[in-house]
C-alpha cells in the first residue's frame, strides 16, 4: 500500500524547457502568499525558484529539454522550503562563488548574477547531492 | 497571452521599448534581439519604460549589460522608468541602479535627458 501523502507539501515535475518556468513561478509565488508572506517577499521567492529552474535546464541540463525537474513545496511552521532535483551536472555549495555586487558595478560583465539573487533573496540555499540526484534547497523563512 | 509582448516607439530621438509581461531564459531571446535590433539600426538612447513588466530574472539584465557598452561608446544609454516594486528590488538588490540611471516616470526620464532633471 503506498503512504499516505504529506499534506505539508506537493512536488512538481517539469520537463527541462524554459517554456515551463513561468507555471513554475507561479506556483511559487501562490504558495508563499498562502504561506503568509507578503507580495514582494511572494515576489522574491518566485524570482529565486526562476533562477534555480533556469541554472538546471541551462547549465545542469546544458539546455537539453528531455530531462526532469522536480520542485517541492513544503510548507513548515517556521519556512516555507523549496527543493529542485535533477540529475545532470549538479552544484555544490563549494562550488557556488558569489560576485561581489560593488566589483560587478566596475566591472560590468554577464552570468553570476542567478545565484546571487537566490542568495540575496532567499534565508538560506544549499546545493547537495540526493539519493543520486542534485538537489537544491531554498528556505525562506515565514513571518513570526 | 504570450508570456512577453515588446513595444517599441520613437519620441524625440529616443528610442521607447515596452516590455510586457515577463522576462526570463524563455523569453529572453525576444527581448534580447528586439534591443540589438535598435543598436543595430543607431537608436542609441533607449528608455525601458517597465510599466507593463512582471518581472525580470538574470537572463534578462545579462541582455541588457550586453548591449550597455556599446551604447554608451556611440554617446547613448539606456535608462529605465516605472519600475514596479519587484522589478526594482532585483536591479536594486544586484547594484544596477547605480549602473543606470532609473526614473519613476517617463516624463521625468526625457526631463533628465534634455538635461532639467
Amino acid at each position: 500500500m503506498r503512504a499516505a501523502p504529506d499534506p505539508e507539501s506537493f512536488r512538481l515535475v517539469i520537463p527541462s524547457q524554459t517554456r515551463y518556468l513561468n507555471l513554475v513561478t507561479g506556483l511559487a509565488k501562490r504558495a508563499s502568499l498562502a504561506a503568509g508572506m507578503d507580495d514582494a517577499t511572494a515576489a522574491k521567492v518566485s524570482i529565486a525558484v526562476d533562477e534555480a529552474v533556469t541554472n538546471v535546464i541551462i547549465h545542469a541540463y546544458r539546455g537539453e529539454s528531455t530531462h526532469q525537474v522536480e520542485i517541492e513545496l513544503r510548507f513548515r511552521e517556521e519556512a516555507l522550503e523549496i527543493r529542485i532535483w535533477n540529475t545532470g551536472t549538479g552544484l555544490h555549495d563549494e562550488d557556488v562563488v558569489l560576485p561581489d555586487p560593488k566589483e560587478y558595478v566596475k566591472h560590468p560583465r554577464k552570468g553570476g548574477l542567478g545565484l546571487l539573487l537566490m542568495s540575496r533573496f532567499m534565508d538560506e540555499i544549499h546545493f547537495k547531492d540526493a539519493d543520486g540526484r542534485s538537489e537544491c534547497c531554498m528556505i525562506k523563512r515565514t513571518p513570526a | 497571452m504570450a508570456d512577453l509582448l515588446i513595444q517599441v516607439r520613437e519620441v524625440d530621438g529616443v528610442a521607447v521599448m515596452r516590455p510586457e509581461g515577463f522576462i526570463n531564459a524563455h523569453t529572453v531571446r525576444m527581448f534580447e534581439d528586439a534591443l540589438e535590433k535598435l543598436v543595430a539600426s543607431g537608436r542609441f538612447t533607449i528608455l525601458l519604460d517597465c510599466q507593463a513588466l512582471n518581472y525580470i530574472s538574470s537572463a534578462g539584465l545579462g541582455a541588457i549589460m550586453g548591449l550597455i557598452e556599446t551604447v554608451r561608446e556611440n554617446g547613448g544609454d539606456i535608462l529605465l522608468c516605472n519600475l514596479h516594486e519587484n522589478v526594482f528590488a532585483i536591479f536594486d538588490t544586484l547594484g544596477f541602479t547605480q549602473l543606470y540611471r532609473v526614473f519613476p516616470t517617463e516624463a521625468e526620464a526625457f526631463q533628465a535627458m534634455a538635461g532639467k532633471g
